[in-house]
Parts: C-alpha cells; structure tokens; sequence
C-alpha cells in the first residue's frame, strides 16, 4: 500500500523524537537505516504488483477529507512515478547511510531526514492538487532546518535563499493549481477532475507558463538556478544528496504530470521555446560547471545541465524522448548521490574542495585509490560514458527529440562533451597528478564510508548494461501521455512525416 | 568439436573481460600481500584462451557461410536496441590479430614493466581493450560499435595516464579523453541523424539500405561527415591527430597496442559505413582529402621528430590516413589489407625501438647510435619492420600498398601520386631511425645496451616470425593477387618509391652531412617538429574560447543572474526593516489591521456572487 511510503516515515520521526537522550548517535543512526532499509524493501515489494501494460494509476487509494474544498486523499502510483518513489525511497536509505556516525543532535536530524523522505513520497503520490501542493510544502521546512542547522559555510545565507525560492516556487504552484479549478470550475482539486480540460488557449498559456516557472525554480532551470550551487555547496552530505537527487526531481515531476499532463495543447504550442530552453540550461550549466573551483559546486552546476536533458525530452514528446527523460530523473538522481557522496568523502579526509589544492589522490599507497576509483566511474557516469545508467537515458531522449528537434539536440550532445571537459577537470586535478607527501596524512577510509558508494557504483554499473530494467516501467505511461496531445500540433507532424519518410525509404529495401 | 568453438565464438570477449574483472581483486588490498603480478599472469592466461578459441574458430569458419546472431538488448517504443554479431572468418580473423598482438605485447609488458608495481591495473586496462577491440570485430551495428568506441576512449584515458604522477602523463591523457571524445560525440551525432533516415544500425542493412537510398544530398553529406568523425578521433586524424603523439608518455607495450590496433578500431568502423558514406560524394572527398593530409603531415613530421617513440607515432597516423584514402577510394579490400599488415609491422617497430629505450633509458634519437654490433637481434626485428610497413617487396606493406595504388592507378593519378610520395616519405622516415639508432658510432648512452631477456625479446622475435611469413599467410587466405593479372608498372614504381626514400636517408643519415640536420629554413623544421603548432592553434581557438566563455558564464551567473536575486533579496530586505517601524506593538491597532483585512476580504469574496460575475468571462 501506497500510504505505507508517506506515513511509516512519518510515524519514525515521531517515534525518533521521543527516545530518550541517552541513546547515542550512532545508534540512532542503525535505527533509522532499519527502518529506511524496511521502507525501501516496501518499495520494491510495489514493482512485483506493477503491472508494466497499464498506463493509467495502480494501486489507488482513496479517503475523502475535506470533501467541501475538493481536497481529499488521493493516492495512487503510474509509470511516471514509480521509479521516482524507488528512487526516494532508496536516496533516502543512502543518504542516511552517508552521514556521519557522529551528527549534533541525532533525534532530530534524523527525523528530519524521515520526515523529507516521506513528504517527497507523498507529492510523487498525491492525485489531488491540493494534496500535492501541501506534500510539496510540507518538505521545505525540514530542508531548511538541515542545511541550516548541519550545514557547512555560509549555510544561513544559503537556507534562507532556498527557503525564499522553493516559497516563491509554492507560491507559484498554488497560484496556477487555484487558476485552474477556478477557470474550469472543476468540482474538486481531484487530478481526474480537471485532467482533459478545454480552457482557451490562452489561460492555459498563463497558466502553464505559472507552474513552469515555479516547477522551474525547483528543477532548477536557468535563470531560477542561482538558489543551487548555494545550497547544495551548503548543505552537508546526505542533505545534499536528499536535495540534488530526489527533490529537484520533484520539480521535473511537477513539470510532466502537472504542466503536460493538465496543457497538453499549450505544452505542444510552447514545446520549440522549452526545447531551445532546455538546451540553453545544458550549455549555461556546463560552462558554468567548467569555471568552477570547489569540487562540490562544480557538481553542483553539474545538476543544472543535466535537468535540461530531462526538459528536452519531455519537449520533444515522443514515446522514446519521455522514456528517456524519467529514466534520466533516476539515473541522474543515482549519479549526483554518488558524486556528492564521494565529494563529501574527499572533504571529509583531505580537508579541502579547492580544486587548485587537491592533488594526486589515486596514488595507491597515500592517497584514496578507491575513492578516486569511484569518483572516475561517477565522473564518467555523469559525462555519459556508455556501459553506465547515465548514457542510455541521455541518448533515449537525444534519439526520442532528434526528428522533432534536431538543433537543440545537437547542441545538448556539445553539452555531454562540455560535461566531459569539467569531469576530466575535476578527475584530473584531484586523482591524478603528484600527491604532495608532505601533507599526505589522511585519516583511513573505513568501509563503511564506502559501501554507499560501492552500491551505488554498483546499480550505475548494473543499469547501464542491462537498461530494461531502468527504462521499461515508464513505458506505458508515457505513450498514453504522447497520445494525449493532439496530432493537429506540430510537433506530431514532425514525427509523423519523419516516419513516414523512413517508411519510404525502408520500402524498397523489403 | 571445432563447430562448438564456432559456435561459441562470440563469447570471446568474455575472456579478457573475466581477467579484467579478476584483477580487480588485486587493485586495492591484495597487492601488499601477493605484488601485483599474479594479476598479470591471469590476464596472460586469459589473453592466450581466447588466442587459442580464436585461431579453432577460424579454422571451423575458414571458407564458410557467415553465422548472424542476435541478442537482445533493449526493446523500448519503436526503438530496437538488439546485438547484431557477425560470425565468420573476417571477423575471426580480425580477433585471431587482436588476441595475438595483446598477447605477444602482454608478455612483452611482463618483461618491460618488471618493477612497475601497478600490473593490476596496467593489465586490466589491456583487458578492457582487447575485450573492447574483440567485440567491435563482432559487432555488426553501428549503435554498438559507437558504444565500444566511447568505451575504450574512457580506457585510453585510464591506460595513458597510468604513470599518473607525472604532469606530462596527465595532460596527455587528458588531450587524449578530449580530443577522442569531440570525435564520438560527432559520431553520435551521426548515428543520431541516421536511423530517422535509414531505420535501422545494423552494417548489413545499412549497406542494402544505401544502395537504393535517396537521401538530400546536404542531409547525406552532413551525415556522412558526422560519421567519419569518430574515426578521425581513433585513428589519430587530422585534425584530431594531436592525442595519439601525446599518448606515448604511456607505457611502452601499451603503445604497441595502441599504434596497432586501437588506432585500427577507427578505420575498421569506417570501412564498415562505406556504403553509406558513398552516398554523398563529397564525404569521400573530404575523406580523401583527410587521408591525404594526415599522410603526408604525417610522415613529414615524423622525419622531424628527434623522439623515437614520437616518430613512430606519426606513422601510425600516416597509415591510417592511408586507410582513409582508401575508404574514400572505396577500396574496402585493400583498406583491411592496409590495416593488417600495418598492425603487425608496426607493432613490430614499436617493439624493437622499445627494447632499445628500455635499457639505453633515452628515447632521443639524437643521443642513439651505433646499436647494430650491440642489438643485433633488435635491429633485425627493425629492419623486419621496415620491410614489413613499407612498400618492400614481398612482405606485407608491398601487396596492400599495390591493391590500393592499382585501384587508383588509372582514374585518380593525383592519389596515385599522393600514395607514391607518401611510401616514399615513410621509407625515409623509418630509415632515417634506423641509422639514428643503429648506424654510426655508440654514443655515451649507447655504450652499454645489451639485449633484453627473452620476455621482451622473445615476442619481438616471434613477431618479426610472422611478418616475414606474412605473404605466405596472405597467399593460403588468397588474398594476394595473380601473377598474371599484377600490373608490373605500377609493382615497379612502388619498388622503386620506397627504394628511393631508403636510400636518400641513408645517403643523408650515413653521409657527412653535419647532424642534427638543418633544413635551411629553420621556420619549416620547426613547423614539422612541433607538429604545425597544433596544439598551441588548439590553446588558442578551442581550448582558450571554452575557457573565456566559461568565466564569462561564471561571472554573469555570479553578478547578474544571482547579484539580480540578492538586490531583490536585500530591497525586501529594507522594506521589511521600515515596515517595523510600523508596528507599535499596541494590542488595538493589532485588532484594528485584522478587522479591516477580515472586511476588505469579506467584500471581495461577496463581490463575485452578488454581481453574479465570474471571473471566467474575464478569462
């Protein structure tokens, strides 16, 4: 049951708060991992009895609440949101793995922790737009309180401009979620109620354009990207790791099910303008990311390019392209948990991020050869390297858009090379070179701080040369949402042409 | 029997794959207790496995029908991601070359590399390359072959800078990545572009599809440039030549390698889109035109090279800018002919000018000499090399160099000429080492150089074995043409081409010229030993926008788009502080602001249903 994935979580932190000081941190910490791990099995246990052919919701749950302002619990799960509640579920167990033995204030970092996880559940499973919205807030505040009580440098000044953003980002979504069931007069904030409305067209532009840009905030898309490198250089590991790899994908989340789920028509009209933008993200992130210094910033801008692919992909709209952008959510969420993990780890050990200090950490005997060895593999992940989770999902969306947008395509496939140059920056100027020995005392790595890593490498590794098992749950879904749109709009003539002219051409060969 | 390891066959580059995943054990905690060489005898073992299912497959295969096998990969909407491998005798016979090399060079490392302590590592990247080279010659797709592709580009990276801790080692292997890299992902675009027009990746379809295609003609030639640029990245052309010359701060045996047959990964994939390529005649213009510069380039600026391993880099380049010419040519046959018998006599160079710098500890062509009464064995090898590369009758370089010069011989005189000059610079270029390293009198780093032990010598020797015998092996797989139908005049000239270029260094090298030589234009020597400044022309167009667009994103994003942000941050900022002033902390006017909120509330709420108007009209 769906409403297991939000409450467990929930009741946890409650329990969590109400232990005793005596119990130490580490204790608290193997509980919650128990309890994570548990919530993650729950997870996985909803594959079993996902039925891959069914493109509309499974496993729907229904409790009428406030019947009167037409927001009621609704729950319920499709292609889109499976992999991402797996994703959550399985983030969170990470990230919880990733902290320190020692936290300040374990009970309630934990808690917080919990309460993340099972607010992000909630708005992948909320069919009611008001229960999404309360989901979508409800996490701002425990996110705030982890990047501004366990952060690192600047952590204030980062948390309030997060707060501020994800606030306005709110702001924005209810703004357009009221707009909408107030334009349609729909009975109830039910998905079912005001999914397939014919607004004119242009409320559903404004309308749209609204939840883009608050959806965009989150993602975040250039220019509402400035509240990232902030926050996620600020935010300590495991948050960061919650915050890159599950909640911007919440953001990209929002973008299909609400603003192409609920616009079809307008989606097709802007698509041209949201795939130049997407490739605008890519590039700008990019090379940003090339300027960068600190380790975990330049990760960070990382992030801003690789959410662009996941836009072009749902611009472009066809099956392959929808696919490829929900297998990229996950892949990208799985690379950006590894490579925040083992920048995490460098800092932890070697005490510094700046690019111009680090120095030859693959040395075998002095350095952090695994690390390193794990930051390669993640690095290359992220650029695309085919034989890791990263390359299938990115090259489903470049062959899913390529007929519909051919330019922009091509110039998010620079943005993969671009993604190249930073990493060899990155993997040059820290594992390679001549390790200075003289400062080459670095606490030892223990295995415990690994093993988050060496899973993670692990499903990258395993996602990548065996990708069906990545990209086939969307599949359904989001051939039933490419339906949706009219096949009057233009991009739809694109395809079609396009496969009819293919179809010409693969006559004669018969 | 024979047929289960025919039939088995495409499991070769399981092989490699399995010591490479084996010596992982080794990287980081079993060395201290064991040294790494158990890792390296495991992965010589496994080389030599697969060696020997190789050769029994060839010999089931020899002479019969090729056998398609497809597994399944990736089903997802129209896309059908399925591995198309190709059993038959080329493709085993590519993987019979492949698996020998790496073997003769893995043994050759064990002696090379006797006190480097990092084997583990060294011989599970030789692994993934030859595991990698395997299956691209089994691979029928284009799609698969551009995965393989982009796989060993992250190995050479991994592979060149294996000596890590030297700075020269890391931008090499860098330069390598990059360049390698902007080649695939031009390729990617290529295969990108392909498959709305063709339908499909798969070689075999691709060629049938070709033959009847009507493409536009901007849409082929575009494509077709697009696919020619992975290619130009493997094998080192120009412009994207600048990684292999780098790439020698690698490893000796793994230059052997690399000089061979992963350049040759490059041209194998492009002999394999030739039909398609031969949709737009230009591509194979400017295919030639490619091969045609990187050839003479080349071999011009390896006879300015005083660093022997260098030199023997920009031959690489040559030949395969030769393979070029031929695909353009679209003489696919004498294309695999070239790409054969420069691996083995290539390899062999690089083997013999390797155990000379093993223990004369230079690689300075200039501080060599007078080698040949000390490195007898070595300098035969050479010599065996030369005549095997090289355009000397009857060794391989010879027929290879006539089925492409015949092909061209009477409608394109111009690429006769080209080839001709190109042979004959080669000569020049490799006998011109040779009288640097063996000729003349022992120089101080040269006195003491005896022959290595047999680890090293050992593979040479038999390589140069097989060189010698390699018109012999040509003739049983009839790959050499008649007697009768050989044109003389052209076997001739060709003859007579690389006779010239031998002799002229040798008069040159061996004569009283004072050395080094002086050419009397300093600007041109320095234009061919520098490699026509190509990387510093990258430092500055490519290397230097990237950098100066970077910082200027970088500095817009911190001043404008976030400085932006921050002054809406700080106004609100200000606006808040003066509204506190505002508040008198008074309980009344408290109750007072919420009484007239809750009115002004109640009135707009009350507007809509008392006038009866929604909003949506307005909408």
């Amino acid at each position: 049951m769906l409403s297991t994935l939000i409450w467990l979580p929930f009741l946890g932190a409650i329990a969590l708060a109400c232990l005793p000081a005596s119990i130490s941190s580490k204790q608290i910490r193997w509980l919650t991992l128990w309890l994570t791990g548990g919530i993650l099995l729950w997870s996985l246990s909803l594959l079993l009895q996902f039925d891959l052919h069914t493109p509309t919701l499974q496993m729907q749950e229904y409790l009428p609440w406030l019947d009167s302002l037409g927001l009621n619990y609704q729950l319920g799960v499709d292609g889109l949101s499976i992999t991402l509640v797996i994703l959550n579920s399985f983030l969170t167990w990470i990230a919880v793995f990733s902290s320190a033995e020692h936290v300040e204030r374990p009970r309630l970092f934990y808690s917080l922790m919990l309460i993340c996880s099972g607010g992000v559940a909630g708005a992948f499973l909320a069919q009611n737009l008001l229960l999404f919205f309360l989901f979508y807030e409800l996490e701002l505040v425990p996110f705030y309180l982890l990047i501004s009580i366990w952060g690192g440098e600047r952590r204030n000044y980062a948390a309030t401009k997060f707060l501020i953003y994800t606030a306005l980002s709110g702001a924005l979504i209810l703004i357009g979620f009221l707009g909408l069931v107030w334009l349609t007069g729909a009975s109830s904030f039910a998905y079912s109620a005001v999914v397939g409305q014919s607004l004119p067209m242009l409320s559903q532009l404004i309308l749209l354009g609204i939840l883009l840009v608050g959806f965009g905030i989150k993602v975040p898309l250039v220019p509402f990207h400035t509240w990232l490198p902030d926050t996620y250089t600020a935010a300590s590991t495991p948050t960061a790791i919650l915050l890159g790899g599950i909640l911007a994908k919440l953001g990209a989340y929002g973008i299909f099910r609400f603003g192409l789920g609920l616009f079809p028509d307008a989606w097709s009209v802007l698509a041209p303008g949201l795939a130049t933008w997407a490739a605008i993200s890519v590039l700008y992130g990019a090379m940003a990311a090339i300027a960068q210094t600190d380790i975990k910033r330049m990760v960070a801008y990382s992030s801003v390019g690789h959410m662009g692919y996941i836009l072009l992909g749902g611009a472009a709209l066809t099956t392959l392209s929808m696919v490829g952008a929900v297998s990229q959510m996950v892949a990208h969420g799985l690379i950006l948990a590894i490579l925040f993990h083992l920048v995490g780890l460098v800092e932890l050990k070697v005490g510094t991020r700046e690019l111009n200090v680090l120095n030859g950490l693959m040395n075998p005997i002095r350095g952090l050869p695994t690390i390193s060895a794990l930051l390669v593999l993640g690095g290359m992940a992220s650029a695309g390297i085919p034989g890791l989770a990263g390359f299938i999902a990115e090259f489903l969306i470049f062959q899913g858009s390529y007929t519909v947008f051919p330019i922009q395509t091509l110039l998010c496939v620079v943005g993969t090379g671009l993604t190249a140059v930073y990493f060899v920056i990155l993997l040059n100027r820290t594992c390679f070179g001549k390790l200075d020995n003289a400062i080459a005392y670095f606490p030892k790595v223990e295995w415990g701080e690994r093993v988050p890593a060496l899973i993670l490498a692990w499903i990258i590794f395993l996602l990548g040369v065996q990708p069906s098992w990545l990209v086939r749950w969307s599949e359904s879904t989001t051939t039933a949402m490419v339906s949706m749109v009219s096949p009057s709009t233009t991009p739809m003539i694109t395809i079609t042409t396009a496969m009819q002219s293919t179809e010409a051409l693969m006559i004669p060969k018969n | 029997m024979e047929q289960f390891f025919a039939q088995t066959a495409w499991l070769i580059p399981s092989y490699p794959l399995m010591g490479m995943v084996l010596s992982m054990l080794w990287l980081p905690s079993i060395t201290p207790l064991t040294g790494p060489r158990p890792a390296g005898y495991l992965n010589l073992g496994m080389t030599g496995l697969a060696c020997l299912h190789g050769a029994i497959a060839f010999h089931a295969t020899w002479q019969q029908a090729p056998q398609y096998i497809a597994i399944p990969w990736l089903q997802i909407a129209e896309l059908d991601l399925t591995i198309p491998i190709e059993v038959s005798s080329i493709t085993l016979g590519a993987i019979l070359v492949v698996t020998s090399i790496n073997l003769l060079a893995q043994i050759y490392a064990v002696g090379y590399l006797e006190m480097d302590w990092g084997w583990a590592r060294f011989y599970a990247l030789l692994a993934l390359f030859e595991a990698g080279m395997c299956a691209l010659a089994l691979c029928d797709s284009l799609f698969f072959s551009y995965v393989i592709l982009e796989i060993l580009t992250l190995g050479t990276y991994l592979l060149i800078g294996f000596w890590l801790n030297q700075s020269l080692v890391v931008t090499g292997a860098r330069d390598a990545f990059l360049t390698k890299r902007v080649g695939d992902l031009v390729l990617l675009m290529g295969v990108l572009a392909l498959y709305p027009l063709a339908g499909t990746w798969d070689f075999q379809e691709l060629a049938i599809w070709a033959e009847t295609a009507n493409v536009n003609p901007t849409t082929a030639t575009l494509v077709g440039l697009a696919l020619i640029a992975g290619p130009m990245g493997k094998c080192a052309q120009f412009p994207l030549h600048l990684w292999l010359d780098e790439a020698m701060e690698g490893p000796v045996p793994s230059t052997i390698l690399r000089n061979s047959v992963v350049v040759a990964t490059g041209a194998w994939v492009l002999i394999k889109l030739e039909p398609v390529l031969a949709l737009s005649p230009t591509v194979l213009s400017v295919a030639i035109a490619i091969g045609s510069i990187t050839a003479v380039g080349g071999t011009l600026i390896s006879i300015a090279q005083v660093d022997v391993k260098r030199a023997l880099s920009y031959l690489t380049s040559a030949y395969m800018g030769i393979v070029f010419i031929a695909v353009g040519a679209q003489l696919s046959n004498a294309a695999f002919l070239m790409i054969l018998t420069h691996a083995v006599a290539i390899s062999l160079l690089v083997m013999s000018s390797g155990s000379i710098v093993l223990n004369s500890i230079t690689q300075d062509l200039t501080q060599m000499g007078g080698l040949w009464r000390r490195r007898p064995v070595s300098g035969l090898s050479y010599l065996v090399g030369v005549a095997g590369l090289i355009a000397l009758p009857p060794l391989g370089g010879f027929w290879s160099m006539l089925a492409l010069l015949d092909g061209v011989w009477r409608d394109r005189p111009i690429i006769a000429v080209i080839l001709l000059l190109v042979n004959a610079l080669a000569a020049f270029a490799v006998t011109r080492v040779f009288v640097l390293m063996f000729g003349g009198q022992p120089k101080p780093m040269t006195e003491r150089s005896p022959e290595n032990g047999w680890l090293v010598t050992l593979p040479m020797t038999i390589l140069a074995g097989f060189v010698l015998h390699l018109p012999l092996v040509l003739q049983t797989l009839s790959l050499l043409p008649d007697w009768a139908v050989l044109n003389k005049d052209v076997a001739l000239v060709l003859t007579w081409s690389s006779l010239s270029g031998c002799s002229l260094a040798a008069l040159v090298y061996y004569g009283p010229i004072a050395k080094p030589i002086r050419l009397p234009w300093q600007a041109l020597q320095n234009l061919l030993a520098y490699d026509f400044y190509t990387s510093r022309i990258y430092g500055v167009s490519v290397v230097g926008s990237v950098d100066r667009i970077s910082r200027l994103v970088d500095w817009g994003d911190r001043y404008l788009v976030d400085g932006l942000v921050n002054m809406v941050g700080l106004a609100s900022l200000f606006g808040g502080e003066a509204l506190k002033y505002g508040n008198s902390g008074k309980t009344q006017s408290y109750v007072l602001t919420i009484a007239l909120g809750i009115i002004l509330i109640t009135l707009l709420m009350t507007w809509s249903s008392l006038t009866n108007l929604s909003l949506v009209i307005g909408g």
